[in-house]
C-alpha cells in the first residue's frame, strides 16, 4: 500500500513527464528539483518535458528486480530528451540486437508494475524506437 | 436523435500495438487446419493494457484537435484494467484534463459509439465545447475458442466539437437501436466471455445492424448511394460484407474500412478504428456511413460529412495503414505470455 501512495504523490511524474524550468537560467530538469542545478535560484515552475529524443546507452537485464520479472528481458537506456535533459527509461517493442545508440526513441504509456491480481497497476513512461 | 448545434470531428487518433500473432499459429495449437477467418490479429504487449492503448490514441486526438480544455472523457471498453476504478480518469490524468465528466462505458462492442453518442449531445446542447470519445479493448477469447481467433487489441479517440471552420467531418445523423437479446457475455468474475456461436448472426448483428441503418435512412431520407465509404462493425471478415450487401452497398464502399483481415477484432475500437481508416483518405463532401453494433444487443449509426478543413487536420494523422505496416509477428508461447495466459 505504501508505494500506491508514494506512486500517486508523483503521477504527473510519470504520466505526463513533468519536471521543472527555472525561470531565471532557462534550464529545465527532470526529475524536479527544488533548486536550480546551474544558477541557485528557487523560481521554478512545473513543465512538460518533450516526449522525443535519442537513446546516448543502453542495457540488457536478464534479471530484474522483484516485480518485474515477467518483463525479462529488460532493456533500460539513458534517453536525451531533445531539451537535453538526461532520463533513465525502459525501451520497448524491440530487441536488444535491434537497437544502436543514437536511435530516435518517443516517450509512450505503459504499465510499469502491478501488485498482483488484486492490487493496483502502476503505470508511466518507457520508450519505442521511432 | 438531433443536437441543437451542429456536431463536428475536431480530431482523432488510432493506437494499434506492434505485436501480430498470424491466426495460423491458433490453428497450431489447437484445431488444426490453416489459418482462421482474419489473416492475422493485432496482439498488446505485455505492459499494455486498455488504459495504456486509450492513453496513446487520446494523445494523437488531441495533437489533431488542437483544443486546450475538454468538457468530458468517455472511455468505452469491456476489458478495464479494473472492475471497480475508472480508466477514464487514468485518460484524464495523463491528458492533464481536469474539470472533465470521465465515465467509463459498456455495451461489448458498441461501447465507444455509445461514448461518441453522449459526447456528442453533450456538444449538441451547448454543454461543453469539446469532449473525447474513446474505444479500446484488448479482447479475450478463451483458448482454443473461435473467438480467439479473431479478437484483436487497439484504440480510437475521437475529440469532438462544435462544429467549425477547424473540425474536419460533421457528425450530421445518428441513430441508436436496441434489444434483450443474449448472443455473447461475460459474468462478473469470469476471465472470458461465452457466446452463442451462429446465434450470434441473425437475430444479434444483422438484425440490429441492419435496423439501425435502416432507421438511420428513413429518419434522414438518406440511401446507400449517398455514401461514398460505408463502415461496419467487424467480428469477423464475413459478417460486415454480408450487411453491406443486403443493406444496398458495394465492396467499393468498405473495402477501406475493413480493417478485420489484417488485425482482428478490436471490440470497442473496430468501427471507430474503421472510420479513422476512411478518415485518413476522404475527400471533401464526401460521406460516410458508420454502424456499429455490440453485443447484449444494439447499434448505433451514424451519418458524417467530411468538410474542407479535413487536408489540413490530416497532416497530423498517424495513420491506420502505417500503424498496421510496422508489426512484429510473434508465436503462440510469446501471446500466451504477452496476455496473462501463461505466468511464473
Amino acid at each position: 500500500m505504501k508505494l500506491s501512495i508514494s506512486y500517486w504523490r508523483l503521477k504527473d511524474r510519470y504520466y505526463r513527464l513533468v519536471g521543472v524550468r527555472c525561470e531565471e537560467c532557462k534550464n529545465e530538469f527532470f526529475p524536479p528539483v527544488y533548486v536550480c542545478r546551474r544558477c541557485g535560484s528557487r523560481s521554478l515552475t512545473d513543465k512538460e518535458m518533450p516526449k522525443t529524443g535519442k537513446i546516448l546507452t543502453y542495457t540488457e537485464l536478464k534479471e530484474t528486480l522483484a516485480g518485474f520479472e515477467d518483463q525479462e528481458p529488460m532493456l533500460l537506456g539513458i534517453i536525451q530528451l531533445d531539451n537535453g535533459v538526461r532520463i533513465l527509461g525502459q525501451i520497448v517493442d524491440t530487441a536488444a540486437e535491434n537497437l544502436s545508440i543514437g536511435d530516435r526513441v518517443k516517450a509512450v504509456f505503459r504499465k510499469i508494475q502491478e501488485h498482483g491480481s488484486s492490487g493496483q497497476i502502476f503505470y508511466g513512461y518507457k520508450f519505442v524506437r521511432t | 436523435m438531433k443536437t441543437h448545434y451542429d456536431v463536428g470531428i475536431a480530431g482523432y487518433g488510432v493506437y494499434i500495438p506492434t505485436y501480430r500473432l498470424p491466426t495460423t499459429e491458433i490453428a497450431r495449437i489447437w484445431k488444426g487446419g490453416g489459418a482462421g477467418p482474419n489473416k492475422e490479429k493485432a496482439v498488446a504487449c505485455i505492459d499494455e493494457d486498455s488504459a495504456t492503448m486509450a492513453v496513446e490514441a487520446a494523445r494523437r486526438a488531441m495533437d489533431m484537435a488542437q483544443v486546450s480544455k475538454l468538457g468530458a472523457i468517455f472511455v468505452g471498453t469491456e476489458s478495464k484494467p479494473y472492475a471497480v476504478k475508472p480508466t477514464s480518469t487514468v485518460v484524464a490524468q495523463a491528458l492533464g484534463q481536469h474539470f472533465v465528466l470521465a465515465a467509463d462505458m459498456e455495451f461489448a462492442c458498441k461501447a465507444a459509439t455509445e461514448a461518441l453518442q453522449v459526447v456528442r449531445g453533450l456538444v449538441g446542447s451547448g454543454m461543453i465545447e469539446n469532449g473525447l470519445a474513446i474505444g479500446v479493448d484488448t479482447a479475450q477469447g478463451r483458448p482454443g475458442d473461435d473467438l480467439e481467433y479473431t479478437t484483436g487489441s487497439g484504440a480510437a479517440a475521437y475529440v469532438l466539437s462544435r462544429s467549425n471552420p477547424d473540425t474536419l467531418a460533421t457528425v450530421e445523423a445518428g441513430v441508436s437501436y436496441v434489444t434483450d437479446t443474449g448472443d455473447f457475455w461475460r459474468r462478473q468474475t469470469e476471465k472470458y466471455p461465452r457466446h452463442l456461436s451462429r446465434f450470434t448472426g441473425e437475430p444479434a448483428y444483422f438484425h440490429h445492424v441492419e435496423t439501425s441503418v435502416k432507421q438511420l435512412f428513413e429518419t434522414y431520407g438518406l440511401k446507400a448511394n449517398d455514401f461514398t465509404y460505408a463502415v461496419f462493425h467487424q467480428p469477423n471478415p464475413r459478417f460486415p460484407v454480408e450487411v453491406a450487401y443486403r443493406l444496398g452497398f458495394k465492396f467499393e464502399q468498405i473495402k477501406t474500412g475493413l480493417l478485420n483481415p489484417i488485425i482482428g477484432n478490436t471490440y470497442a475500437a473496430s468501427s471507430p478504428m474503421g472510420l479513422a481508416a476512411v478518415l485518413d483518405e476522404a475527400k471533401p463532401g464526401e460521406r460516410v456511413l458508420v454502424a456499429s453494433f455490440g453485443s447484449g444487443a444494439g447499434s448505433d449509426a451514424f451519418s458524417i460529412k467530411i468538410t474542407a478543413s479535413i487536408d489540413e487536420k490530416r497532416k497530423k494523422a498517424v495513420k491506420v495503414s502505417d500503424l498496421i505496416s510496422k508489426n512484429i509477428k510473434i508465436d503462440y508461447a510469446t501471446y500466451a505470455k504477452f496476455r496473462g495466459k501463461i505466468s511464473r
